[in-house]
């Protein structure tokens, strides 16, 4: 029974008039619409009327509860206002400790991890985790399933990839047990689709994302559908289908365009801009890398990641010019970042090619060799390695150093070995 | 300095090309995957 005539029962058994329950809670206007479920009262509310009627919150209240956890949790799930998600989670919050059952309980306590996550708090998500980790033993199925899930949300917001996938797996593995909606079911294969592509499991994120799109497509839920062609796009163009990766980066751009969603749009922009460099269609991959950096709906970092791009593809075709006009860029951009460790490496990128643009040879040489090329190592960045060790030697042959020069081609040999072999 | 422009902007788009056919990692900040979440801050953009 839902809650609104649930409290009307109560009350006419009471023989109370709608005016003597509302009194001191709500207008008895307000109450005619609670009781006819015409609003939806806050909680807080609910839970006065409950205990002016001496109900406990039970059944009943549980009930609505769960509405609204159900509410909830769609809501950490799906595009929706952050603020009303703070909203419902702090009334969830203050009513959740009240006599309910442990089942709803627990399930808030593991969403919690989620909305943790969500809000970009990985500390609090983390004592979550750790607060949770005792009662693992008492959860039931449903529970393991989004226990995994959002520890491998988790792992893979810590970048923590294989651990993530393993904890995904686990999920996956309850999904027999349980009978889930398709939404939630695809929500959970787009994420392994994801997770399959961060650690270059090409045929993996294929088949995940295959699967996860077949669903999304039924219930039209064209931005998750958005992002599984791009997921396509990123995997056919790392097994050398470039017509196959072009076509679905044009289909996820199609419908980002069709939800008017920049950051999808951006996206396949940034991804097309890529698959157009590594074939060495320079223009197009300028193009499209242009269309990510000049928009400033884009989040700063997806700017920077196609800024420096720009640096490379204007370098690779001599445009000088342009290539300074990016690293200043870049530059500015960087300026308004606060976080040095996840945009270091692009501080060493542009800073290395302003000082190669501007001849500053000296710079160039103790910049890559005392700072860049330890973060490469510390990061087993082996492709950027091959790269900037090579760029290094070619310039110490080209002044005639030849020791030098042979000591960085024999790195760039070695990092080249370490790249093939992973 | 020139003839280092040129030599490297080659080696780049030699590396490119052998990464891409061996499938393996590959300037990896540069291909961007789509979020997990659909809201909020997704800190996993890498």
């Amino acid at each position: 029974m839902e809650i609104g005539p649930y409290i009307k029962l109560h009350r006419i058994q009471q023989e109370m008039t709608q005016a003597d329950l509302a009194e001191g809670i709500v207008s008895s206007a307000y109450l005619s619409k609670i009781e006819n479920e015409k609003t939806e009262a806050s909680l807080n509310v609910i839970s006065m009327l409950c205990t002016k009627l001496g109900i406990q919150l039970d059944d009943g209240t549980d009930e609505m509860i769960r509405e609204k956890l159900q509410k909830w949790y769609d809501m950490l799930s799906t595009d929706h206002d952050m603020e009303e998600m703070t909203r419902i989670y702090q009334e969830l919050n203050e009513v959740m400790y009240d006599n309910h059952s442990a089942d709803s309980l627990v399930m808030f306590e593991i969403h919690k991890i989620r909305y943790f996550l969500v809000m970009g708090q990985m500390d609090r998500a983390l004592s979550q985790i750790n607060k949770l980790a005792e009662m693992t033993g008492t959860f039931d199925s449903l529970h393991q399933f989004y226990w995994y899930k959002f520890k491998g949300n988790y792992n893979s917001a810590n970048n923590e990839f294989n651990q993530a996938m393993r904890m995904y797996e686990a999920a996956e593995d309850k999904l027999n047990q349980l009978d889930l909606s398709e939404d939630e079911v695809a929500d959970l294969q787009y994420t392994i689709a994801v997770t399959h592509s961060k650690l270059r499991n090409t045929l993996e994120a294929i088949d995940y994302a295959e699967k996860a799109i077949a669903t999304f497509r039924v219930t039209y839920n064209f931005n998750r559908c958005a992002q599984c062609h791009i997921l396509l796009g990123i995997s056919y163009r790392r097994i050398g289908m470039q017509d196959k990766a072009i076509k679905n980066y044009n289909l996820g751009k199609h419908l980002g365009e069709l939800k008017q969603n920049t950051q999808v749009i951006q996206l396949t922009n940034q991804n097309l801009g890529y698959l157009y460099s590594t074939i060495g269609e320079n223009r197009k991959a300028i193009s499209n890398y242009e269309e990510v950096v000049k928009d400033f709906d884009v989040l700063l970092y997806e700017r920077i990641i196609a800024a420096t791009s720009l640096i490379k593809e204007y370098y690779n075709i001599y445009n000088y010019d342009k290539t300074k006009e990016m690293i200043t860029k870049s530059l500015e951009l960087l300026d308004n970042t606060n976080d040095e460790e996840k945009y270091q490496l692009f501080q060493y990128i542009t800073h290395t090619y302003n000082y190669v643009i501007n001849e500053e040879d000296e710079k160039f040489e103790s910049f890559v060799i005392d700072e860049f090329i330890p973060y490469l190592k510390k990061h087993r960045d082996y492709a950027n390695l091959v790269i900037y060790t090579n760029m290094l030697a070619k310039h110490f042959e080209g002044n005639n150093r030849y020791k030098e020069s042979v000591k960085y081609y024999k790195l760039a040999n070695s990092a080249y070995e370490e790249l093939v072999s992973l | 300095m020139k003839k280092l422009m040129t030599t490297v902007a080659l080696g780049t788009l030699l590396i490119a090309g052998f990464a891409s056919v061996q499938n393996t990692p590959n300037d990896t900040a540069m291909e961007v995957e789509p979020r997990i979440f659909s809201v909020g801050q997704d800190v996993s953009f890498f």
